[in-house]
């Protein structure tokens, strides 16, 4: 693979020669991709999972663990920060020179917030995915039940015409 | 929007609340005294800024409470069902194995109904050639 700025188009295009005629004739398509890969110069990988946020290097105000009472945390969260903030006002009175750290404790929390959040969405998704699906069973039952009853009306009818030919 | 897109606007929103107010407050604050050796600060021009800054304050920290009541307000209307991960993926497994099965019946009701259809659109033909060839009924 040419790692140029602009690459010419990969020589493959060769093997394709006889395709309209044997298509056996040429490769197959590659793989999917597992693991991590290259694209243009960067790293990615195909796991997608949300960094820790010790992998960020910001400390975790919630308490870790399987199954994080989201709803708790959230309110808990929200309520420090509110502390925080008058805090910061009271200290802006008294010892303004002291601000830093207290941003950094509100800019903390903000952080931990967001994850907390982020985190939310993988469950939202599988929510979703459930919900889709429910949706899905539902219309294929419905559409089993039309094509029963359009069955038997049409069985119906053919029956009333064999009758009123019968009894021409 | 979602709850969780409106959750995280929401933090946003009193992220910016917060640092509107103490900026705000920041600027306009009047000087203050360093220590009684120095003169007296010179008086600050008519008051009505000392009235807008009380008015505005207020209303500031009033926007700041509401928004993180809305914030709790919608945290509780979060849905989220207990079980967790292994719960969710369990139920995913079984609505694809029923999903598998009505598929499977609907696919035989189809191919009934579709053969239904090939038998009385062949019965229709036979009944409009008997039609056209039998000019006078016997």
């Amino acid at each position: 693979m040419a790692a140029a700025t602009y690459p010419p188009p990969p020589p493959y295009y060769r093997l394709y020669k006889d395709y309209l005629q044997d298509p056996k004739s040429a490769p197959e398509p590659p793989p999917p991709v597992e693991g991590t890969y290259l694209c243009y110069g960067g790293n990615y990988t195909t796991d997608d999972v949300i960094p820790s946020l010790e992998d960020q290097g910001v400390r975790q105000l919630y308490p870790k663990g399987p199954n994080v009472d989201f709803k708790k945390e959230l309110r808990s969260l929200n309520r420090e920060l509110q502390l925080h903030i008058l805090e910061l006002a009271d200290v802006l009175v008294e010892r303004p020179s002291q601000y830093a750290r207290r941003v950094e404790d509100i800019s903390l929390i903000f952080k931990n917030l967001h994850h907390l959040l982020n985190s939310l969405r993988p469950h939202q998704a599988r929510a979703t995915l459930i919900h889709i699906l429910e949706l899905q069973i539902q219309r294929r039952k419905q559409a089993v039940e039309d094509i029963k009853r359009r069955r038997e009306e049409a069985q119906k009818l053919l029956k009333e015409a064999v009758g009123t030919l019968e009894g021409q | 929007m979602d709850i969780i897109s409106q959750l995280q606007e929401q933090v946003d929103t009193i992220a910016s609340h917060a640092f509107n107010t103490i900026g705000t407050l920041q600027r306009d604050a009047p000087p203050v005294r360093l220590s009684s050796n120095y003169p007296e600060p010179p008086p600050p021009p008519p008051a009505n800024p000392a009235e807008d800054m009380a008015e505005q304050s207020k209303q500031m920290s009033v926007a700041l409470v509401k928004a993180a009541k809305r914030f709790d307000a919608l945290v509780t209307a979060l849905p989220l069902s207990e079980g967790g991960e292994e719960a969710q993926l369990r139920r995913i497994a079984e609505l694809q194995a029923e999903n598998d099965a009505v598929g499977q019946e609907l696919q035989k009701q189809l191919e009934a109904a579709e053969k239904a259809l090939k038998q009385v659109v062949e019965l229709f033909a036979q009944a409009t050639d008997n039609c056209l060839n039998l000019k006078k009924p016997d």
